[in-house]
């Protein structure tokens, strides 16, 4: 970034004593644009010495996906964005059989079920019920008055979110796979920790009548960043950094617009 | 393999994955395990109508009666509960199974409608208040093979549907609705009488009742109507009580009826083409679209272009229809679910389907079915989900508050919900476990 051609210096107008045009020994003051001396590269040194970095939502240790940072002025876009509470979307993989005291495929065994009893239509109606129970959640802790023509118009477009602090809600659950034992969902919720998804994984087998453990939570989407938008591990240099800013300002500047 | 003397360390894969083999495993339900039908009630309780007796009368000394109860509560029944329905503080529960007792009533039964409910400490006198589902004796010929369809409750009587012995009813007979001719200063509390009715021009397939009427629909599409006639709601073009079922004409005269639907003095018939017709109180402009008048005694088309309806069901003020395409259309007086300003409409309102959660995630979801109380509608969607709008009398929409619910607001029930009946100040659900 230091490498970079840096600003210009600013300029200053001063009045430089110039041999007079008439000639003889008299001296004129004469007005000329000079580069202020302390703007010199020499004098100020390295333009970055620092970065100030910020990240957005967590994520876990055991999980993957979508990490949005903030580099200098984008920190204080974060705090919009986070103020924004859009929703962020999940793959979530899960395994029926097993049951483990940290939701997760790598923790203590703590009971094995049979599973064979499991079809996809009874996932699916649980998967339902998950969403009713939520949606109510939802309209609760959007601290709306349900009596009012705007609370109802809201409602109908469907765009009644909570605004403040509030425990995590699930809008959309979906299952993406199921191949007994194995089975994906994608999930789209809002104030959660991946922990929080792992003990859903762990409720809806205890619902099935069965335990389950989460093999797998990955983040595809946070607000408007998609996987596409995301950078790999190979891809983590200058170049592509400054192409990534520049392609997300747009997004970013829209949706904030929208909601605030 | 660890030898004497040497500390234990933690454990490593191979022995972890051993160990995980070898757990057992527990089997909670087998490939073979069935649904369970079950009964969720709710809404006001003190007048028995819930069916469980430790809301009114508490078990131990030191509990508080529970007057209201705003939340799901399951109700254990001893067999599976096919029809049920709730009247003015009294509800019944019926099972289509072939043993002697079909029918069970709780509640209210000053006027008898929920049959002689014999008291254990005066074996002359009845019971006036019933806080168990307790068995009716209906007076069947062969009560080991007559089946009860369907029951349904008004003020204070009660109509039994059965499919061979006709129709049963019981209750109140001061303005004739249970078919019978009006005998003056009747006693009805404590009564034993309960009256067969059986000449209709095909078999009954569904009986409604009204507050103080009661209406017959047949197999060839006709409507029959008996009771209290003062709003027009018998439909047979006067205002005076009659005493025996007598058959409908006006608009209805030859149409094939496949729905009817009353609760309070206003009645809504649907035909196998899709058209409502409407009769009775319109003084909450249910039935302005084609008259000014405040009471229609004749059955009257109702020419909405809506769609072809499938159901329609009526409230005391509100009314519901459902169309072949799922929309849910709303017109009355009241709180009709498009928000706190639209009170009252004499054209059907369109109610939007993303508030019974259809949206771009889940575009297959649709009403299924609608039932109107008193002040109250509840829309049933093809996944299983009760939602209710409507005045929360005493609790009665289930959702937990007391305040009123201008929009369809889900109501969180273990289970998918089959069939939903709504009263004045209570409801009950018939549900199929996970």
């Amino acid at each position: 970034l230091n490498a970079a051609p840096g600003r210009a210096p600013r300029q200053r107008v001063r009045f430089l004593p110039a041999p007079a045009p008439g000639g003889g020994g008299a001296v004129e003051l004469v007005a000329a644009r000079v580069p202020v001396l302390a703007d010199h590269p020499l004098v100020r040194g390295p333009r970055f010495k620092k970065l100030k970095i910020g990240a957005g939502h967590r994520l876990d240790v055991k999980a993957s996906g979508v990490f949005v940072l903030g580099i200098g002025h984008g920190n204080k876009l974060l705090t919009d964005l986070y103020n924004c509470h859009l929703t962020k979307v999940y793959i979530v993989g899960g395994l029926f059989g097993k049951a483990t005291d940290d939701f997760s495929d790598t923790g203590n065994l703590v009971e094995k079920t049979t599973f064979d009893h499991i079809t996809r239509e009874k996932l699916e109606r649980i998967l339902a019920v998950i969403q009713g129970t939520n949606q109510k959640a939802l309209l609760m802790y959007s601290n709306i008055d349900m009596k009012t023509q705007e609370a109802y118009e809201l409602a109908v477009k469907g765009l009644i979110r909570p605004m403040g602090k509030s425990p995590p809600i699930i809008t959309v659950v979906r299952c993406l796979q199921f191949a007994l034992p194995e089975f994906q969902l994608e999930i789209h919720c809002l104030h959660e920790t991946q922990q929080y998804l792992r003990k859903m994984v762990h409720e809806i087998g205890l619902e099935l009548k069965s335990s389950a453990v989460c093999t797998q939570v990955r983040r595809i989407r946070d607000g408007v960043f998609t996987v596409d938008d995301a950078l790999l591990r190979t891809q983590w240099n200058l170049q592509s950094i400054q192409e990534a800013i520049r392609n997300c300002q747009l997004k970013v500047e829209t949706e904030l617009e929208k909601t605030l | 393999r660890r030898g004497l003397g040497v500390a234990a360390g933690p454990p490593n894969t191979r022995q972890l994955r051993e160990a995980e083999e070898a757990a057992p495993v527990f089997q909670y339900a087998g490939k073979t395990s069935r649904r369970k039908d079950r009964v969720f009630v709710w809404g006001f309780s003190y007048s028995g109508a819930l069916g469980v007796p430790s809301f009114v009368r508490p078990d131990a000394g030191w509990k508080k009666p529970r007057r209201i109860q705003t939340t799901p509560y399951r109700l254990e029944t001893e067999e599976k509960i096919s029809s049920a329905a709730c009247g003015y503080g009294f509800t019944l529960l019926a099972s289509n199974t072939r043993d002697i007792t079909k029918v069970w009533g709780m509640g209210l039964n000053k006027d008898s409608q929920l049959g002689f409910q014999r008291s254990r400490r005066d074996q002359t006198k009845g019971y006036e208040y019933v806080l168990e589902p307790s068995p009716i004796p209906l007076p069947l010929e062969k009560p080991q093979q007559t089946r009860v369809l369907q029951v349904s409750c008004g003020r204070a009587h009660s109509l039994v549907l059965t499919d061979s012995e006709g129709v049963f009813t019981m209750g109140n007979n001061s303005y004739g609705q249970c078919g019978r001719k009006v005998v003056e200063d009747e006693i009805y509390s404590g009564s034993h009488l309960i009256h067969q009715l059986k000449e209709f021009d095909s078999k009954v397939v569904q009986v409604v009742c009204g507050q103080d009427h009661s209406l017959f629909r047949t197999k060839k599409g006709s409507v029959y109507a008996c009771g209290w006639g003062a709003d027009g709601q018998t439909g047979l073009g006067h205002y005076n009580i009659t005493s025996v079922p007598t058959k409908l004409h006006g608009d209805i005269a030859g149409v094939n009826i496949i729905q009817v639907s009353s609760y309070g003095d206003c009645c809504l018939a649907v035909s196998d083409e899709g058209d409502v017709f409407g009769w009775g109180n319109s003084e909450y402009l249910q039935l302005a679209s084609v008259t000014e008048t405040t009471q229609v005694n004749v059955p009257r088309h109702l020419p909405f272009k809506i769609g072809k309806v499938k159901e329609a069901a009526c409230g005391g003020t509100g009314n519901v229809v459902l169309t072949e395409e799922g929309n849910v259309f709303v017109w009355g007086y009241g709180i009709l679910g498009k928000g706190p300003n639209l009170i009252e409409t004499a054209v059907p309102e369109l109610i939007p389907p993303s508030l019974f959660g259809w949206s771009d995630f889940n575009p297959d979801i649709r009403v299924a079915h609608v039932r109107c109380g008193l002040s109250q509608f509840a829309a049933l969607t093809n996944r299983g989900e009760l939602f209710v709008w409507g005045k929360n009398l005493r609790g009665c929409l289930g959702t937990g508050r007391m305040e009123d619910q201008y929009f369809p607001w889900r109501v969180t029930v273990p289970g998918e919900v089959l069939d939903v009946a709504c009263g004045v100040d209570h409801m009950v659900s018939m549900v199929r476990s996970f």
